[in-house]
């Protein structure tokens, strides 16, 4: 084309999932500079190379533009493909983080995205695949991204040895729906599931007898699954943690998640502790509150901008800095801007406590569509 | 007048005709009754049929329900007049420009913007008979009036731009007929009138309109029949197109050069900088979008920025209902003609005065002058005063006379900038302020929960929308804000003081590489088993807790047994009454309360029970909801909500949320437009404006569906340059055509089929799938054929092609083993083998094998390099050849010229690349002929000589008689040769016998020789006779010609003789 493409430029390797996100899903090209510049290992990391990897092979025509020193990024999107794909996932971090770029690029593959991905499920940083398939899978199916949704964890490796797989199938949609959530409801239940790898089996029962001793007093219905692996299902590593989700009246999903720190860091976690802190975690949560969790709002605000031209609301507990810095991206590469109401209640407003005060978003879609997408 | 008392009752009529009439009607309404059988169901399949029919014609009425998003004020209707030339365009334009407005235009120049009515407003433009703008036109147009000559009929520009409509989505198409008053006779017109419509609708569909402008009175239309055209285009209703609903794009109505006059006095031909006016239409025009300008390329908006609406619908407010316009409300709008007058700016509103322009020549904009924004203004300058904003500091928010007075108050909010991070915000002093007079009472224990006060604050700072909007965006960015933020920020900021933001900066700089996380790590998680606090705070979120009222299950129930409460039971006879709960709390109000408010409270309670009630009737009798019922009331409901959410918002804040809204009149600033395009510019070529998504500026190879026109002379062939319309854009690339195999391999085609439909690739910008396009060859110069080669659709958007083309590899065998056999010929070197190894390959008998390996030099056997060993499955002849079948990927070339006829001055006259069959018939070359690829006759070897076959004696012994050979007799031997063989002696009476037999026999045989001479000569005597007499035959047919053409001359010099006189 004759006009220069306008390219976005950054600097610094934080937020870089964000860019490399919103860039192919935008067409727009991003240059990310000064990434690690003054630090001792400087330029981009071997996990940051391997999720570059990861996108080359989910793309078609992408182009890759790395300096000598790996300090400045030139990431120039091709077309979205998908397909079937096997990905080894760098051990410095979890599968988590490279499944929430797949999770934001897949309904608008060319093809139906069917991937296997190894290396890290648990790990105590990043969100561990047993909360992407509970909270962010439903969320996008609350976006109307097809049933045949699927995460099956085939294999748990806890860090930092790895050895998990899963398998994420996501259909390709054309649209998606425009979302207006703003009745979060009162949680009826609370489901999870507590797993351990080459540890004792005693385990996760523990872990689940502290969470529910701190949960009992708020809900009665409440029922976590143990899923204690050994041999070729456990991965490399010792292990062992926690997913709690709350269920609302009206579909919420708001989850917390605890995981055991890997062994080399010497510290020994109590079960018991890693269960009362998970169950905290959740009920601080739910504190928060909304019709997002806040590890997802991210992915919701995506799904939001993305959507239709028709205004969509939804309801947030208070945005996590990541959100704030993606809802910046968001600007920068589709333009969106979101309209940010505080709905606070003051105390007791209808004689209720539901936590923190919230946030609405409110936001006009650009009318995305699946530009891969193939007709016959 | 008391209102209330009541009516005097209607006293019907006893006696006359109306009486009678009741009398009659009502009889008429007992047959009924009187004989029930006759209207019974008589056959329940004839019901059934009923029913399934009225089912159907129900269901074929619904459309696929879409969301209503036109805005309140939605953008002038876009009406183009299109026909071929000397078919009255112009009258019909000056004719419904005089109907609106009452005013007659000298000259129009581009489009016209007027208002039509109370909600709609029109913009009217001509189209001329170029190809491109034909496209352009077809491309924006809402609805489009059809010209047609009825003297002539139609001609092929009226096929050409219904073709392209229908490509790009079909606008509303009205047809006219003109010069209908050049039919003397009633018949004649009747039967053309009759003839063009069939067509017409054939065209397009069943019962289009087809508008009859008879004639012409002092050369316009009758003012009757322009009014009913106006009044159909009036009640026009449009259906959203796909392309337009999700494209945003400006038809411009006005062009200004904005290039610093010093720059241009420098350097004529320097790049412009122009400013675009017009209406937004389709969707919400975002700042900073791509754009294409169809005819000049594509550019980015460096800036947008709202006006006044120039061509305002009548004011709402007003509580007039009136039916028609007023006089002041008819206001047209034509900057390019120089209608209108007054031309609004960004910061200025210019008046046109007439005979000032004496220049007006060489700028084909009116030249304005700027008298003064006052003119217009019609408020006084006190409240211009409040109005106008200061800005302190370069890039930050104006601030109004109002905020500037009670600028000290405000220092607080001032200086809360983006910050980045609210956690670590949180113990910083601002919070302190605010907290500050709460803690005034309480003395020094402020130090107490600090914590839990950094969060109340955190949360506080959260509550004020503003703050929250500052905290997440940073500064509400001006709109028209030229540098990007982030070299704003490093710039001085005002003249004297400069924004230090180190400690900011150090921050940020910390905080660009941090790790990566969507999760809150740093999140504080309170103690959620002993804080009693905390856990009140959270008690209703779950189910167990408080509920709302609306919601809470108790006072549900209570509403509930309000109005279900009383009922008998009819078995027992029991009357149970609802419990009132709120019994005691009534007695105790009743004290307080007069009789008449309680009285009041009831009927309320009653009219809400009957309400509910009636509303539990409808649920359950009325009809079950169809899922398309749903469907449609979800979108109303997403329609309402669209309206509604911005609608009390000033349009500044708006624009930033939602983009510039469809209705707006913008001015669009582009920047960089060759100087060719200003020079050139022409007012009758339609100037658009078209928005494309980030996605739609890559380019990409588009798959299509393509199909040859039917109408058009040719077959298209692979790799010639074609002029594609497609989107906004129209541009010339080279498609290579190709069809898809059962097994989706895609294999190149050389020409288009005839009568089907092919698939094309070629290399353009990324397009969404389903959108048409059409192709054309050439878009200059004149032919009196069908312009358009193809249209089609898109398919698929990619960054690579599978485009094959079939490759055949021939081979000879130079050894031969039992099924082993070493080739020579197919390949060059071993490692060409080495790729094909294991491909299968046949020889032209028909007997299959592999490639095996390459003869190497170290092998048993040797052999030129790339001979391989090969496996068949039967033993291989050395005569035979051998073949591989491949698939060679073919390249699309990449090639893509943007259509600029904008930039030239002949704009119907834009030489595109050649074809290379044009090339050659202008260089009069002859077309290169390979001689391998021409047919000879096939010369074939002599014939074999094969020995015959011989069985050995002891082996024909064994045989069964059916193989035995048996010994015939030989092709050429005779019978008698036979009998030759064997001597034969004769009796000598048997001799006699013969001997006579012998001589009758040659007598015969010499009496039928004779004869059959004769016979001969005869024949040849007769066909010399038949010969002669055609030869007469043929002279005689040649004398009458002679004759009758003379005749023929001699009355046609007659005729002509008296038509000279």
């Amino acid at each position: 084309l004759e006009i220069a493409m306008s390219v976005l430029e950054y600097e610094g390797s934080n937020f870089l999932r964000q860019r490399l996100i919103l860039s192919t899903l935008s067409g727009k090209p991003v240059k990310i500079k000064k990434i690690r510049s003054s630090d001792e290992n400087p330029g981009l990391h071997e996990f940051e190379a391997n999720l570059l990897s990861l996108l080359d092979r989910l793309t078609n025509g992408t182009k890759i533009d790395i300096s000598v020193t790996g300090t400045t990024l030139l990431y120039r999107p091709g077309i979205l493909i998908g397909g079937t794909l096997d990905h080894d996932c760098n051990l410095e971090r979890s599968i988590g983080y490279y499944l929430e770029v797949i999770i934001c690029l897949a309904p608008f593959c060319k093809q139906a995205v069917s991937c296997t991905l190894t290396g890290i499920t648990n790990d105590h940083a990043d969100p561990t695949v047993d909360f992407l398939k509970g909270t962010n899978l439903p969320l996008m199916k609350l976006f109307g991204v097809g049933d045949d949704l699927e995460l099956k964890i085939n294999k748990r490796g806890a860090s930092p040895g790895g050895g998990g797989e899963i398998y994420f199938h996501c259909p390709r949609v054309n649209k998606l729906r425009t979302l207006n959530f703003t009745e979060p409801g009162k949680v009826k239940n609370i489901r999870g599931v507590a797993y351990a790898t080459r540890v004792s089996p005693q385990m996760p029962n523990r872990l689940v007898t502290s969470a529910r001793g701190v949960l009992n007093g708020f809900i009665p219905d409440i029922y976590i699954n143990t899923d204690h692996l050994k041999g070729a299902q456990s991965g490399k590593s010792p292990g062992f943690g926690i997913y709690l989700e709350a269920r609302s009246t009206k579909d919420v999903i708001l989850s917390a998640e605890c995981n055991s720190l890997p062994k080399s860091e010497n510290a020994s976690v109590d079960p018991e502790e890693l269960g009362k802190r998970a169950a905290c975690a959740l009920l601080e949560e739910i504190h928060s509150g909304g019709c997002v969790g806040s590890s997802s709002q991210y992915l919701a605000a995506l799904f939001m901008a993305l959507g239709e031209q028709d205004v969509g609301k939804v309801l947030f507990g208070p945005l996590t800095p990541y959100t704030i810095e993606f809802l910046r991206h968001i600007r920068d590469f589709l333009q969106v801007t979101f309209k940010l109401e505080a709905k606070t209640y003051s105390g007791d407003q209808m004689g209720q406590n539901i936590g923190s005060s919230k946030v609405l978003l409110t936001c006009v879609g650009v009318g995305f569509s699946n530009m891969s997408k193939t007709i016959r | 007048m008391d209102t209330d008392a009541p009516a005097k009752a209607h006293r019907a009529r006893r006696a006359g005709r109306k009486a009678e009439k009741r009398q009659k009607n009502s009889e008429d309404a007992d047959t009924k009754q009187r004989n029930p059988k006759a209207f019974a169901i008589q056959s329940t399949n004839k019901l059934n049929r009923a029913f399934r029919r009225a089912q159907d014609v129900k269901a074929r009425k619904h459309h696929i329900p879409v969301v209503d998003r036109t805005p309140q004020e939605p953008p002038p209707i876009v009406v183009a007049i299109v026909g071929p030339p000397k078919v009255g365009k112009t009258t019909l334009l000056n004719g419904i420009l005089k109907n609106y407005t009452r005013q007659k235009v000298s000259e129009i120049k581009g489009p016209v913007t007027l208002v039509s009515g109370k909600h709609r407003r029109l913009t009217l433009i001509e189209c001329n008979n170029d190809m491109t703008s034909m496209i352009d036109i077809a491309k924006v147009a809402d609805l489009i009036l059809l010209m047609i000559d009825a003297s002539f009929g139609f001609e092929m520009e009226t096929f050409e731009f219904l073709n392209i409509c229908q490509v790009h989505g079909f606008p509303k198409v009205m047809g006219i007929l003109t010069h209908l008053d050049s039919f003397k006779q009633q018949k004649t017109l009747k039967k053309t009138k009759k003839a063009l419509k069939h067509r017409f609708w054939t065209e397009l569909y069943q019962g289009a309109k087809l508008f009859y402008l008879s004639g012409m009175v002092f050369g316009e239309y009758q003012r009757t029949e322009v009014r009913n055209l106006c009044r159909f285009i009036s009640v026009m209703k449009f259906r959203p197109l796909t392309w337009r609903s999700t494209h945003s794009y400006v038809f411009a109505d006005r062009m200004e050069d904005i290039t610093d006059p010093e720059t241009l006095r420098v350097e004529p031909t320097c790049n412009r900088n122009i400013s675009i006016y017009g209406y937004v239409r389709g969707t919400h025009l975002k700042p900073s979008t791509a754009v294409h300008i169809p005819g000049a390329g594509d550019y980015r908006l460096h800036n947008i920025s709202f006006l006044h609406d120039p061509c305002p619908l009548p004011d709402r407010g007003d509580k007039k209902q009136r039916r028609s316009l007023d006089v002041h409300e008819r206001v047209m709008y034509a900057p390019m003609s120089g209608v209108g007058g007054i031309v609004y700016d960004k910061d200025a509103v210019y008046i046109d005065v007439d005979g000032s322009n004496n220049t007006a020549e060489q700028q084909n904009v009116p030249e304005t002058i700027l008298k003064s924004s006052i003119i217009d203004s019609s408020k006084t300058i006190d409240s211009k005063m409040e109005e106008s904003k200061v800005s302190l500091f370069t890039g930050d928010e104006p601030l109004s006379t109002e905020q500037a007075e009670r600028f000290p108050d405000n220092d607080g909010e001032g200086r809360e900038d983006s910050g980045i991070d609210d956690s670590d915000d949180e113990d910083s002093d601002e919070d302190e302020d605010s907290d500050e007079d709460k803690v005034e009472g309480s003395g020094l224990n402020w130090k107490i929960d600090l914590r839990e006060k950094a969060a109340k604050a955190f949360i506080e700072r959260q509550s004020s929308s503003v703050n929250l909007q500052r905290l997440v965006y940073g500064a509400v960015q001006e709109v028209e804000e030229e540098e990007s933020g982030e070299e704003g920020e490093e710039k001085l900021r005002g003249g004297l003081f400069k924004v230090t933001s180190n400690e900011d900066e150090t921050d940020k700089k910390r905080k660009r590489n941090n790790r990566e996380c969507s999760r809150d790590l740093s999140k504080m998680i309170r103690d959620w088993i002993d804080d009693h606090e905390a856990r009140e705070s959270i008690a209703d979120c779950f189910v167990t807790g408080n509920w709302g009222e609306e919601e809470d299950a108790k006072t549900l129930l209570d509403q509930d047994d309000e109005i279900y409460g009383d009922f008998e039971d009819l078995e027992t006879g029991d009357v149970v009454k609802g419990n009132d709960a709120k019994t005691t709390n009534q007695n105790e109000d009743e004290k307080e309360d007069s009789k008449k408010d309680r009285e009041s409270r009831m009927r309320e309670k009653r009219m809400e029970r009957k309400r509910k009630l009636k509303e539990a009737f409808d649920r359950n009798y009325d009809g079950e909801s169809t899922l398309f019922d749903d469907v449609k009331r979800e979108l109303n409901e997403q329609a309402r909500l669209n309206r509604e959410e911005f609608e009390n918002m000033d349009d500044t804040t708006r624009v930033q949320y939602e983009g510039f809204r469809p209705g707006m009149y913008v001015r669009l600033e582009l920047r960089g437009i060759p100087a060719e395009m200003i020079q050139q510019f022409d007012p009758h070529y339609p100037l658009i404006v078209g928005g494309v998504s980030s996605t739609e500026e890559n380019m990409g190879f588009l798959r299509t569906r393509v199909k040859r026109h039917r109408w058009y002379k040719r077959i298209l062939k692979t790799r010639d340059p074609l002029i594609v319309s497609i989107g906004w854009r129209r541009y010339q690339t080279l498609p290579m055509y190709y069809m898809e195999d059962h097994n989706l391999r895609q294999r190149m085609l050389k020409y288009t089929p005839e009568h089907m439909h092919c698939w094309a690739l070629f290399y353009g910008p990324i397009t969404p799938q389903g959108t048409g396009f059409l192709a054309v060859q050439s878009i200059s110069g004149a032919t009196p054929d069908f312009r358009i080669s193809a249209t089609g659709t898109v398919l698929e958007s990619d960054c690579s092609t599978q485009l094959v083309k079939k490759l055949k590899l021939v081979g000879y065998p130079y050894k031969i083993y039992k099924n082993t056999c070493f080739i020579k010929g197919m390949f060059n070197s071993p490692l060409e083998v080495a790729k094909f190894e294991g491909a299968s390959i046949r020889s032209v008998s028909g007997i299959r094998g592999h490639v095996k390996k390459a003869v190497t030099n170290g092998g048993k056997e040797q052999g030129p390099p790339g001979a391989f060993r090969a496996m068949f499955e039967d033993k291989l002849l050395m005569s035979d050849v051998v073949f591989c079948r491949t698939w060679y990927p073919v390249q699309v070339p990449k090639m893509y010229i943007v259509v600029s006829n904008l930039m030239i001055n002949k704009k119907d006259s834009w030489q595109a690349m050649k074809t290379v069959g044009q090339l050659r018939f202008e260089q009069n070359l002859k077309v290169p002929v390979n001689e391998d690829s021409l047919y000879k006759p096939i010369v074939r070897p002599e014939g074999r000589q094969f020995s015959s076959l011989v069985i050995p004696r002891a082996l024909q012994k064994e045989l069964p008689f059916k193989s035995k050979p048996k010994y015939l007799r030989g092709k050429n031997q005779t019978k008698h040769d036979k009998l030759m063989k064997k001597a034969v002696v004769r009796e000598p009476k048997d001799r006699q016998i013969a001997a006579l037999m012998n001589a009758l026999r040659t007598m015969d045989k010499n009496k039928k020789q004779t004869k059959k001479l004769e016979r001969k000569k005869q024949m040849a005597e007769h066909k010399k006779l038949l010969e002669k007499q055609v030869v007469k035959d043929q002279w005689r047919h040649k004398e009458a010609k002679k004759k009758i053409y003379k005749a023929l001359a001699k009355s046609e010099k007659k005729k002509s003789k008296v038509s000279e006189e």
